[in-house]
Formats: C-alpha cells, sequence, structure tokens
C-alpha cells in the first residue's frame, strides 16, 4: 500500500491509514475548500469587469510599480518560509527562529503596503461603496489580506516557539502545516495580482454607460 | 443464534396506501382551468404541453416498472413464517450493470432530440415566414405590468392586447426586482430580469381573454401580481389600436365625470397618467414613468410618487388591480377607497398623500369616490374627430400643465416630487443674471438639468417635445401662479 | 504524534465528569456530539414542520386570510431554510458521528475537538437565524434570496441579514465536519479496511463530507457579498449600482446543486445499508453503487443553471445544461436498480426500517422521474417556479432523504440506546408518513400543470385549484400525524424497553460487533479487517466462498496477503493522539471547553453584523480566548 512510497520519503511512517498524517491531510482538504473560496471571489471579479458605472476606474487607480513590489515582498516571505522548515528539520534553532521571523516581517511588510493602498484608494475617492470595481476589489484583495493577517499571527506563534526551544526536529510538521498554509496564500496573491493588476489594469469606463444614481 | 425479530408487515392494509393516489389522480387533468398548461391558446404552449405528455409517458413507463418490481420484490421474496435460510450471497453482475447504465442513457437521448429541438425552435428568434411580427415591450413592476407597443406608440398595463394568429415578440424588463412574465395557456416563462433584458415571443392562435402571473417571487404582492392578454380577431386589434389613438371625451362643465375629473387630477395624476392618446404622449409617459421611478428609489420611505400603471381608457378595461377583480363600480370604489382591501402591500397607499391617514383610508368623501369611478369607468375612446391632438393656437396653458406636469408639481408652495410652482413667475427673473422670467421657466422646461433645484433629484425629463406653442402658453400660464 | 509543550494557565479546570450538563458542554465524545446534533436538529424539525403546517393552513382555501403575505412570506423562508439547514444537513451529521468511527473500527473521529467546534457552531447559528422571529424580522426573501430582493434597497431590515449572517456561521460548521470526516474516514480505517471495504454509508458520507468542503465556501461568498451589500452598501447584487443579480444565481446554485446532493446522499448511504441487512444478502453491484455516487458528486457540478432556465441564458447554454441534467439522471438510475438487485432474490424481512428504505426507493424514483421532466427546458418552461417544482423537490427530499433518514433512526436506534423502537408504533409512523406524504404532494404536480405558481400567499376562487390544495392540506396534517406517533414512539420505547442486544438485525458491519450502546471507547479491541462486511463473514464464514466466487475483478485475499496487509498497516487507536495499541491502555481525548467557547465567539462575531461593532469586539475577544486556549490545551493532559 501507501508503505513504501512512505518509506522512501525518509519521513516517519505515520499510525493511519494512509500513511499521511491527519492534520497535514486536513490542511489540503482545507486548502481545496479555501481554493473555492478565492475561486468564486475571483470569478465575481472577472465578471464584473468593466461595468462600473462611474470612476474611478482601474487605469485611473492602480499603482502597479507599488503593488509588484508588495507582490515580490511575499513572494520572499515564501523562500524565508522555505529556509525556516529546513532549519528547523537541521534542528539549527536559532536559523530557524530567524527566518520565520523574516516570514512574519515580510508578511506584515505586505500588509503595510495593503493598509497603504486601501488608505489611498479611500482618499482618491474609491470605496467598496463607489462602484463595482471599487466592491470586488476591495472585497477580495481584503479577504486576502485577512487570510495574511492570519497566517503573519500564526508564524508570530512559531517564531516564538522556536525561540524558546518548543519547535523542534520533532515536531517540525507544526511549521509544515503552517508553511502549507503561507504559500497558499502567496499562490492566491499571485493569482490575484495577475488578475486585477496586470490583466485589468488598462481598464477604463465601459462604452455607452451613462451617469446613473447610485446608493449606498 | 443470531435473533431476528418477528413482526412481519400486514400487505392488505398496505394497499390502502394507494387511496391517496386515487384521489390525486381524481382532482387531476383540469385543461379548462384558467392558467391550466394543458388546454393551449398558442403554438408554443401547445409544443410545450405536447413535450410534456411525451416525457411523462415514457416516465410514467419507467415508474411503472420501477414501482411494480418493487412490489412484485417485496411479496415475491418477503420472509415467510420463520424461515431463516440465506439467500445467495451474490455480489452484483456487470453485465447487468453495464445494461442498466446503457438503457437509460438511450431513454434520455429520446428525449433529448425533441427537447433540443424545442428549446431552439422557442427560444432563438421569431420564425420569419409566421407573418408580420408585434413586437411588445413588457415591463414587470411591484406588482403590475406596463405593455408598451413602440412601433404603434400605444402604452397600456395589466391587459395586453395582441392579434390572433400574429408573431408577437417580447423584450421583457425590469427596473426594481426579478418577475416572471407568464401566460399558462399561450406559453411558458420567462423571468424579468432587472439589467438583463430578456426575450419571448408567442403566438394566441385563439380568441379569447387568457389569465398571466408573475412567477418569480417578487415581495408582499406578489400573489396579486397578475394579467390579462386578450387575444383579438386582427380587425378588433387594428380598433383597439385605433382607439388608444382616439382621445376620451372632454366631460360636460358640472358634470360628474367634471368633478371626477378634477379630483382625479388632484389626487391620482402624479402617478397615473390617463391619456396617452396623442401624439407625443408615448414618448412623455416613457419619461414619466422613468421619473417616477427615480422619484421613488431616491426616497423610498416617503416618496410622494411612485411607478403607476397607465389608465389610458380604463373605462374599456376588464379588470382592476391587474385581474385581480372585474371591473365593476363597486370594485373601483372599494378600489380607491382602500386598495389594501383588495391587495395587501400595493405601493399606492404607502405613497399617495390622499392615503395619508391613521386607517390608510382616502382622504374622500363617497362622493368624492364616486365621481373619480364615474370619470374612469367614462374613459373611452371619445367620438371627437381624432386628430385634432396638439392645440397649436391659442393652446390652454392650464389644461397642458394640469394633463403633464401635476404628477411632479402642485401649484402651491407644496413639494410632491419637485417644488411647489406657486410665485415661479417672480422667482423666475432673478435667478440667473442676465436671463429674463420667461427664457428661465422656458430653459427649465427643456433642460430641466440645466438649472436643478437644490435638495431634488435631477428626475424631471425634457419636455421639448410639447412643442413651441405649448411651452409658450405653458411659461405665461406658470407666471400667473402665485 | 508531536504534543505542544507550551501551556496556557487555565482560567478553569478542565471537564472531567462524565455526567450533568457541563460532561455535555466538555463533551468531545462522537457519540454523544452525535446525539446532540440528532437531538438540536429534530427540535427544529418539528419547528419547520410546523412552519409548513401554517403555510399549508394558508393555502387550504382560496382567498383564505388565516395569515397575511408578510408572515407567510416569512414562513417559507424560514421552512425551506430550515428543512434545508437546521435539519437534514444536521440530521445526516448525527448518522457521521454516531456511525462513522463505528462502522471502520475507530475510537473516535480524527479531530474530537473540531468535532464538537461544528456541534456548537452549528448550534448558535441556528439560534442566531431564528432568534429573528423574535424580534419579528424573520428572513422573508425565500430560501435561495434571489438578489436583489433580498438586498437593502427591496428588503430592508434585518430579516435577511439574519439569514445570511446565520448562513455563514453554519457554514463554517460544516465544513469544520467535512473536514474532519474526510481526514476520518481515510486515516482512521481499521487495519485491512481498504477503500473498497468501507461500508457504503462510510462511502457515501466520505462523498458528501467532499461535496460539503468544496460547495460550502461557495455559499460562504455568496454570503459575505450578500451581506457586505445589506451591510455596508457595495453593489454585488444591487443592479442599481451594476451589480447583476444574475450573478446571485449562478454562485447560489453552483453552491445550491451540490447540496441537493449533500442532503440525499447520506440517506442513499443508510438505504444501501439497510436493504441488504433486511434481505439478508449483500449490497448488489458495492463498486457501482460507489462509483454512482462519485459520479451524482462529480456531475453535480455541472448542472446549476437548470435552476435557471426560464433566467434567459439563451439557447446554448439551455441545451448544455439540459443534457448534463440528464446525464446525471444515469448514475441516480444505477444507484436505484442496484438497490432493486439487492432484494431480488432475497429473504425480505419487513421490519420498520425495511419499509422506510423500500419507500425510500419507490418515492425517490418519482422524485427523479420529474426531475427528468424539467430538466427539459421547453416543459421547464411551464413548471418552473410552480408547485410541480415544489412537489418535485418534496419527493426528493421528504421521499428521499427524510424517508431514508427515519429508515436510519429505526434500524441503528438499538445501537445508539440499547432497546429497540416499538415495531407496531413504527408501523403506524410509516403508513401515516407515507399516506400523509403523497397526500400532500402528489396533487401538488396537477397544482403546478394547473398553473398556480409557488410562494403566492392566496389565489383566487376561479381557479380550480381549491380541491387539491384541501388534499394537500389534509395530506400535511397526517404526515405530521405520523411524526406524532414517532415522538410518542420514542416515549413509549423508553419507557417499555425491549432490550436489543449487540446484533438484532443480523447486521454486516462493525458497528454490530459491539455492544449496544456501543462503550465510551467503541471497541474494546479493534477489529482486524478481511472482506468487505467483515462482521457478516464473521458470523457466516460459510457465505465467503459465494460471495467471492464469482467476483471476478477482486481475488479473494489469500491468507498470506492478508497477513502482509496488516503489517503494513499498524493497528490504529482513536486518534491521531493515539499510540497504536489496540490492545492495552486505550487513550481517548480528554474533554475540552474551548469548542464551545470557540463556537460562542464565532456567533458573537456574527451577531456583531446584526447589531454593533460592540458586539463584533465581545465576539472577536472570545473566539481568540477560544482560538488560544485550544491551541495551548494538550489532547490529553498528561497522566
Amino acid at each position: 500500500m501507501t508503505q513504501a512510497a512512505a518509506t522512501e520519503h525518509h519521513e516517519p511512517v505515520e499510525n493511519t491509514s494512509t500513511g499521511l498524517n491527519s492534520r497535514k491531510l486536513m490542511m489540503w482538504a482545507f486548502l481545496a475548500s479555501d481554493v473555492m473560496f478565492f475561486g468564486v471571489f475571483i470569478a465575481t471579479y472577472l465578471v464584473y469587469r468593466g461595468k462600473s458605472l462611474v470612476g474611478p476606474y482601474p487605469s485611473e487607480i492602480l499603482d502597479i510599480p507599488i503593488t509588484s513590489v508588495s507582490t515580490f515582498v511575499l513572494l520572499m516571505s515564501s523562500l524565508a518560509m522555505v529556509l525556516g522548515l529546513h532549519y528547523v528539520k537541521a534542528g539549527e534553532k536559532n536559523k530557524a527562529t530567524l527566518w520565520i521571523l523574516v516570514v512574519v516581517v515580510l508578511g506584515a511588510i505586505f500588509m503595510g503596503f495593503q493598509f497603504y493602498e486601501f488608505r489611498t484608494f479611500a482618499h482618491e475617492g474609491l470605496t467598496p461603496r463607489t462602484n463595482i470595481f471599487g466592491t470586488t476589489f476591495f472585497i477580495l484583495t481584503g479577504i486576502h489580506g485577512a487570510h495574511v493577517t492570519i497566517g503573519v499571527i500564526w508564524m508570530a506563534f512559531m517564531a516564538y516557539s522556536s525561540h524558546f526551544g518548543q519547535l523542534r526536529q520533532d515536531n517540525a510538521l507544526d511549521l509544515e502545516i503552517a508553511g502549507l498554509y503561507w504559500h497558499f496564500v502567496d499562490i492566491v496573491w499571485i493569482v490575484i495580482f495577475t488578475v486585477i493588476y496586470l490583466i485589468s489594469a488598462s481598464d477604463g469606463p465601459p462604452l455607452g454607460v451613462g451617469p446613473t444614481i447610485i446608493h449606498g | 443464534m443470531h435473533r431476528v425479530l418477528k413482526l412481519s408487515f400486514p400487505l392488505r392494509p398496505a394497499l390502502l396506501l394507494l387511496v391517496p393516489l386515487a384521489i390525486a389522480l381524481l382532482a387531476a387533468c383540469t385543461p379548462d382551468n384558467n392558467q391550466s398548461t394543458f388546454g393551449t391558446a398558442g403554438p408554443i404552449a401547445e409544443d410545450q404541453a405536447d413535450l410534456f405528455k411525451f416525457i411523462f409517458w415514457i416516465a410514467a413507463v419507467v415508474f411503472v416498472l420501477v414501482e411494480g418490481a418493487i412490489i412484485y420484490i417485496a411479496i415475491r421474496y418477503r420472509r415467510r413464517s420463520n424461515d431463516d435460510k440465506l439467500p445467495h450471497q451474490t455480489h452484483g453482475n456487470t453485465r447487468l450493470e453495464i445494461a442498466w447504465t446503457i438503457l437509460p442513457v438511450l431513454i434520455l437521448v429520446v428525449i433529448a432530440v425533441p427537447t433540443l429541438t424545442d428549446i431552439w425552435a422557442q427560444q432563438n428568434t421569431v420564425p420569419q415566414d409566421l407573418g408580420e411580427v408585434l413586437n411588445v415591450e413588457a415591463i414587470g413592476h411591484q406588482w403590475w405590468f406596463e405593455f408598451r407597443y413602440p412601433d404603434q406608440e400605444v402604452v397600456t398595463s395589466n391587459e395586453l392586447h395582441i392579434p390572433v394568429n400574429r408573431p408577437v415578440a417580447f423584450k421583457l424588463e425590469s427596473q426594481d426586482v426579478i418577475h416572471s412574465f407568464w401566460v399558462p395557456k399561450i406559453a411558458g416563462k420567462v423571468d424579468m430580469v432587472p439589467l438583463n433584458d430578456n426575450f419571448i415571443w408567442m403566438i394566441g392562435d385563439e380568441v379569447g381573454e387568457y389569465y398571466g402571473q408573475c412567477a418569480e417571487f417578487c415581495g408582499i404582492a406578489h400573489a396579486h401580481m397578475r394579467f390579462r392578454v386578450i387575444v383579438h380577431e386582427e380587425a378588433d386589434f387594428q380598433a383597439w389600436l385605433k382607439g388608444m389613438h382616439t382621445a376620451a371625451d372632454t366631460p360636460v362643465a358640472g358634470s360628474t365625470e367634471a368633478s371626477g375629473k378634477n379630483l382625479f387630477a388632484a389626487n391620482c395624476s402624479s402617478c397615473h397618467t390617463n391619456d396617452s392618446t396623442t401624439p407625443g404622449s408615448y414618448a412623455r409617459e416613457i419619461s414619466s414613468q422613468q421619473a417616477r421611478w427615480n422619484g421613488w428609489i431616491s426616497d423610498i420611505k416617503t416618496s410622494g410618487i411612485v411607478s403607476a400603471p397607465n389608465l389610458t381608457h380604463f373605462g374599456t378595461r376588464n379588470t382592476i388591480g391587474g385581474g385581480l377583480k372585474d371591473l365593476t363600480r363597486g370594485s373601483l370604489e372599494n378600489w380607491i377607497t382602500d386598495p389594501s382591501s383588495i391587495k395587501i402591500g400595493t405601493r399606492m397607499q404607502k405613497h399617495a398623500a390622499v392615503y395619508d391617514t391613521a386607517d390608510g383610508k382616502a382622504k374622500l368623501t363617497p362622493a368624492e369616490v364616486s365621481d373619480i369611478a364615474t370619470y374612469l369607468l367614462s374613459l373611452k375612446p371619445g367620438t371627437a374627430p381624432a386628430g385634432a391632438v396638439i392645440e397649436t393656437d391659442g393652446a390652454d396653458g392650464a389644461n397642458i400643465f394640469a394633463t403633464n406636469c401635476t404628477s411632479c408639481h402642485s401649484t402651491g408652495d407644496n413639494k410632491v416630487v419637485g417644488p411647489g410652482l406657486a410665485g415661479i413667475g417672480d422667482r423666475a427673473g432673478s435667478q440667473v443674471a442676465g436671463m429674463s422670467a420667461d427664457d428661465y421657466i422656458e430653459q427649465s422646461i427643456r433642460e430641466p438639468a440645466a438649472f436643478l433645484v437644490d435638495g431634488y433629484p435631477a428626475v424631471m425629463p425634457e419636455w421639448s417635445q410639447l412643442g413651441d406653442d405649448s411651452i409658450d402658453a405653458l411659461v405665461d400660464y406658470l407666471k400667473t401662479l402665485n | 504524534m508531536t504534543t505542544k509543550s507550551l501551556r496556557m494557565p487555565q482560567l478553569f479546570p478542565r471537564p472531567k465528569s462524565s455526567t450533568g450538563i457541563w460532561s455535555w458542554i466538555g463533551t468531545v465524545d462522537h457519540k454523544r456530539i452525535g446525539t446532540l446534533y440528532g437531538i438540536t436538529s429534530f427540535i427544529w424539525f418539528i419547528v419547520g414542520g410546523l412552519e409548513a403546517l401554517m403555510i399549508r393552513g394558508q393555502l387550504a382555501s382560496a382567498e383564505n386570510d388565516l395569515i397575511g403575505p408578510e408572515t407567510y412570506n416569512q414562513l417559507f423562508t424560514m421552512h425551506g431554510t430550515t428543512m434545508v439547514f437546521l435539519v437534514i444537513m444536521p440530521l445526516s451529521a448525527a448518522f457521521f458521528n454516531w456511525l462513522i468511527p463505528l462502522q471502520i473500527g475507530a475510537r473516535d473521529v480524527a479531530f474530537p475537538r473540531l468535532n464538537a467546534l461544528s456541534f456548537w457552531v452549528f448550534l448558535f447559528g441556528s439560534l442566531l437565524i431564528n432568534f429573528s422571529w423574535i424580534t419579528g424580522n424573520a428572513p422573508n426573501g425565500g430560501w435561495f434570496g434571489y438578489a436583489p430582493l433580498s438586498g437593502a434597497t427591496f428588503n430592508p431590515g434585518l430579516g435577511m441579514t439574519y439569514w445570511v449572517v446565520g448562513l455563514n456561521v453554519l457554514g463554517l460548521a460544516s465544513i469544520a465536519a467535512g473536514l474532519n470526516f474526510i481526514v476520518t474516514i481515510l486515516n482512521m480505517r481499521a487495519p485491512g479496511m481498504s477503500m473498497f471495504k468501507i461500508p457504503i454509508f462510510t462511502w457515501m458520507t466520505l462523498i458528501t463530507s467532499v461535496l460539503i468542503v468544496l460547495a460550502m465556501p461557495v455559499l460562504a461568498v455568496a454570503g459575505i457579498q450578500l451581506m457586505t451589500d445589506r451591510v455596508y452598501g457595495t453593489h454585488f447584487f444591487n443592479s442599481l449600482g451594476g451589480g447583476d443579480p444574475v450573478m446571485w444565481q449562478h454562485i447560489f446554485w453552483l453552491f445550491g446543486h451540490p447540496e441537493v446532493y449533500i442532503l440525499i446522499l447520506p440517506a442513499m448511504g443508510i438505504v444501501s445499508e439497510v436493504l441488504p441487512t433486511f434481505a439478508r444478502k449483500p449490497l448488489f453491484g458495492y463498486p457501482f453503487v460507489v462509483f454512482a455516487g462519485a459520479a451524482i458528486a462529480f456531475m453535480g457540478w455541472f448542472v446549476w443553471s437548470h435552476h435557471m432556465f426560464t433566467v434567459g441564458l439563451g439557447p446554448a447554454a439551455n441545451t448544455a445544461f439540459s443534457i448534463s441534467t440528464m446525464l446525471i439522471a444515469v448514475p441516480t438510475g444505477v444507484k436505484i436498480f442496484n438497490w432493486l438487485g439487492t432484494l431480488w432474490g432475497g429473504n425480505i424481512r419487513l421490519n420498520t426500517p425495511m419499509l422506510f428504505s423500500i419507500s425510500f426507493i419507490a418515492m425517490f424514483t418519482i422524485g427523479g422521474l420529474s426531475g427528468v421532466i424539467h430538466a427539459s427546458p421547453p416543459t421547464d418552461a411551464q413548471q418552473q417556479d410552480t408547485y410541480f417544482v415544489v412537489a418535485h423537490f418534496h419527493y426528493v427530499l421528504v421521499g428521499g432523504a427524510l424517508l431514508g433518514i427515519f429508515s436510519g433512526i429505526y434500524y441503528w436506534w438499538p445501537k445508539f440506546t440499547g432497546y429497540f423502537l416499538n415495531e407496531k408504533l413504527g408501523i403506524a409512523n410509516w403508513a401515516l408518513m407515507m399516506i400523509g406524504f403523497n397526500l400532500q404532494f402528489a396533487p401538488m404536480h396537477w397544482l403546478g400543470m394547473d398553473g398556480m405558481p409557488r410562494r403566492i400567499y392566496t389565489y383566487g376562487e376561479n381557479m380550480g385549484w381549491e380541491t387539491s390544495n384541501m388534499a394537500a392540506s389534509i395530506g400535511g396534517a397526517i404526515l405530521g400525524l405520523g411524526i406524532l406517533v414517532f415522538i410518542i414512539n420514542v416515549f413509549y420505547s423508553k419507557m417499555n424497553k425491549v432490550m436489543a442486544g449487540n446484533d438484532p438485525w443480523d447486521g454486516r458491519t462493525l458497528e454490530w460487533s459491539t455492544s449496544s450502546p456501543p462503550p465510551v471507547h467503541d471497541f474494546d479491541e479493534i477489529p482486524q479487517v478481511k472482506y468487505r462486511d467483515d462482521f457478516w463473514f464473521q458470523k457466516y464464514p460459510e457465505t465467503i466462498a459465494e460471495y467471492h466466487h464469482d467476483e471476478h475483478d477482486q481475488a479473494v485475499p489469500s491468507g498470506a496477503q492478508l497477513d502482509e496487509v496488516e503489517e503494513a498497516l499498524p493497528v490504529v487507536s482513536g486518534g491521531s493522539y493515539g499510540h497504536g495499541d489496540g490492545h492495552s491502555a486505550i487513550h481517548l481525548p480528554d474533554m475540552s471547553y474551548y469548542p464551545f467557547i470557540l463556537a460562542l465567539g464565532i456567533a458573537g462575531l456574527g451577531a456583531g453584523f446584526l447589531s454593533n461593532n460592540v458586539v463584533i469586539a465581545v465576539g472577536a475577544v472570545i473566539l481568540v480566548w477560544g482560538l488560544i486556549g485550544w491551541a495551548m490545551e494538550p489532547v490529553n493532559d498528561p497522566k
């Protein structure tokens, strides 16, 4: 059955029918669930592209260079995550703590960029109530931001555990599971970045739309 | 060793279970019912009923076989007395599995062929060889139907008139919530969805009056959102169209009708247009209806105006409230006095000032109600020669105002939808430097957006269509208001 | 397994008591949680049933004014919402909880505290949504909440906000439970029990759980979007701001159709257990029933627009969804034929569970056939939004799901409690339900074809709908009477116990091998599994060859192969926290208050969207407290 595969991996054989750790399996199942969650939000954004009745439109407001920087920051955090896990498994406590802290810091920087972006947009007159672009943009990126926030708190908890010697080689799985989540959130951002900042960056007002009363 | 309960099932009483089925069958198949999908009066409904029957009989055969098998097996293989013998422990049979996978596929192919044929025949465009197409725009409102004939410039509500044996192509619209347009005997339904104009076409092939009803839950008065379709002989339909372009006779001064007309103008005309017979009145009604919607949506709680059915030639209608009751003097007076006694939830009572009373009943005496009813019942194509529609010479400003403007403007100080116009002549001259009162008022009529008064929504339509003489007369009249 | 070394000072001692209310609040035992699910959802079943009776009372005659349209709209909205989310789903969850560990030979589910959390979140979510009745603001936009009628413009007030917040909270509970059962079934099977040896009910639970995990997030998105529309004025479905009402329908039904299979697959699983037991022969075509279930679950994702044939998607879309909808009838048919194959040649005992199961096949077939009829868009144009559709889905959900669940209740009651439900009352229960159900819903087919739209609170005297409506209302009363007999039966049987023993029906699956009711640790010894229906073949070893001899696609495991299997799969005890020890030192998870506290926090957060930011803050604080406490609390205190 799965035993052969498990031994080749040099991982401890789990005491389960599949040989996979139950918590890890659940994280995978949860991520599948989260794919549907983000998928429908992203689909909503795409369906509503170019349907705003009033501005500001994406072409007028999106700042692609700045968001590219924050995207790079988030990507680098995944690299730090990989290194952190590597050092936990290798038993190098201080290096591990350091890299996990880097994940936390990079995640926090990304959140800072997002906060800055939201504030700037609000100043320039784009809120979730302004138009359908504002609605779909803020809720989609906001939901992703909430995921990052949870990840940052989780990682801070991991850094704390590592520093005080409670995250060790034998329970490196705790970090691995957190890492699955972190990488997922990162990948989702790449999709969101592509969809919002690359594909629809030049979207202006739709053709033939006149002013209409909007309430809200 | 394995104890098995000894109760077994009494077979004969189980036959009682067939009783409800029998009752259900007895109550079945009533093609004469007003909204039966079987007693069809149009080829589309007929095709749909035929397709239903086709699938139904296939389903019935499957039903009899499966249910028969269940009953047969339950009786044939039931445990008798204490026989605990183990049956043969089969695990399955692959050939059987393949057979009963393929068999349903074949049956479904048989069902799919006419299904797809019908989809493309019914939901695509109107076939070209069926005769001249009549275009109708049907609009669902909470909770009534508006019908516009754009090519004939006719607008009416709740009773749709169509000619027999001619295809009618509908553009289905809604501004508020989702409704569904359904005349069971003539065609299946298509929804009226905001922002998504829909299409349906149908043919009525039997002269008569047919029931229609909104099928999509649309709020408190959903159950009462009904309408009628009247299928005419072609000649009768043309006569109806002509009638819709013939103004009703003007009531004789001092008559009951005249009193009713004044009461109607004062209390009802903010929302109900009742004379869309003249050229240009079709376009006006469309912009007025838009203005009513804009007024209501910008102030849902206290708006003094709301989308409402056009009542042109109301006296020729068969029903009131959208097919809820036969049109009689009694039902009409009840409706005017207390609309919710007939149609709970109607917006009329909530928004019209005349119903702003403790019990929601109209602020009108029985005699006044009766006068309005008399007036409405008198609204029929008049005997006056048609054609003299817009009086170009010596247009009567007061009359033009009463017909076109009282929906939104009072002649006093009070706000209806737009500002009250008392003293407008004095104010107008000082609004814009270098602009005379005449020019200011005229500009306001032609391009209302130019001088929007603070605190009022930009809902007033442009009125250039009235024509220069009428606008001049209207301006002169307005300057007399104090 | 790892043990967390971080400790948090506990505010109050960990629950230890095995009796009293705190033992229930702190429980992590899958059987107790199953009982909690069962009792709670049965109470909601009575509430939803009373709502239905009031609806039927109003419709009994033309121009009736028993109930006004405001209340009527609330009643049908809450009836649908209650029956789907607070009754059928959690009743199925009650069976999952009770049976899955017993059927796969485990001591508990994979995540016992998460399991408790699921229940408490469900409970608080259901209370939240029904609290709207007390405030007089019950939801009134229909159970599928079509925008823009469900939006703030056309539906001001808190009603639909309760609905949407309540559904989001309930969705969270469902996802957590779904994840738990996926992992439990994949990872906690007894040694030797490969995937094609697990009981069919377990298979259907696995498929249902996958559907829940993938479909509920879709509802969550719809819910979040509608909620921000209502509470914060966004424009997702607000047609005045450019939002598209049809988008709501797409998202809702993308969830909604898999949801239908979430409701019916567990009942199919129950029936697939009951039929073999009472026919005394194995399930016919086990792998085909499994694949049919999986096929239904997969194809269920590609049929959602058949709820929207009249929305005006155009002939191309209607063609595609018509074909996919018809195709899904094929695996459904395969299941029905296999059930008939199971009965064929059996030695059929017509006890109450069997009566319900056979009725399930009969009634579900009717619902399936009417479903094929309106899979055809031209006929659906006449049937959509009429009583024909109401009849159809009640034949599927009452005639299907509910009869299946009642079958399961009568079948496993002796296992849950140790004593039988009374057989005579059971047959009365069944007969009344069947008569009432058919009298109530069969005439609705005719009503629909006679043009009666659904969701109308009254109708004219001249429509010819009175006889059928009166019959339906009488049927509803009889159906209610049947449920009353069931309640009487529960109390009667409790007072006049007829003890059942471990294996009263001569069962086939592992749950019958342990005592009734099972001990806290389920099995004294973790079973070793060689065959599908292993318990049966232990009892009747002489039938092993008979069952396997013609099974060319699946060789009989030889002794050597079996040893290998046992070696490969170390013995698993009650969870991932266990120590792989089936014989001595049974480790069960300790009780915990944190699931309850965390659920309270989640519900508080939800309630915040209905009231104000202070409540949100309080909810958030409780939630964080629950989370931290949970994370810091070891599954087992050191002994």
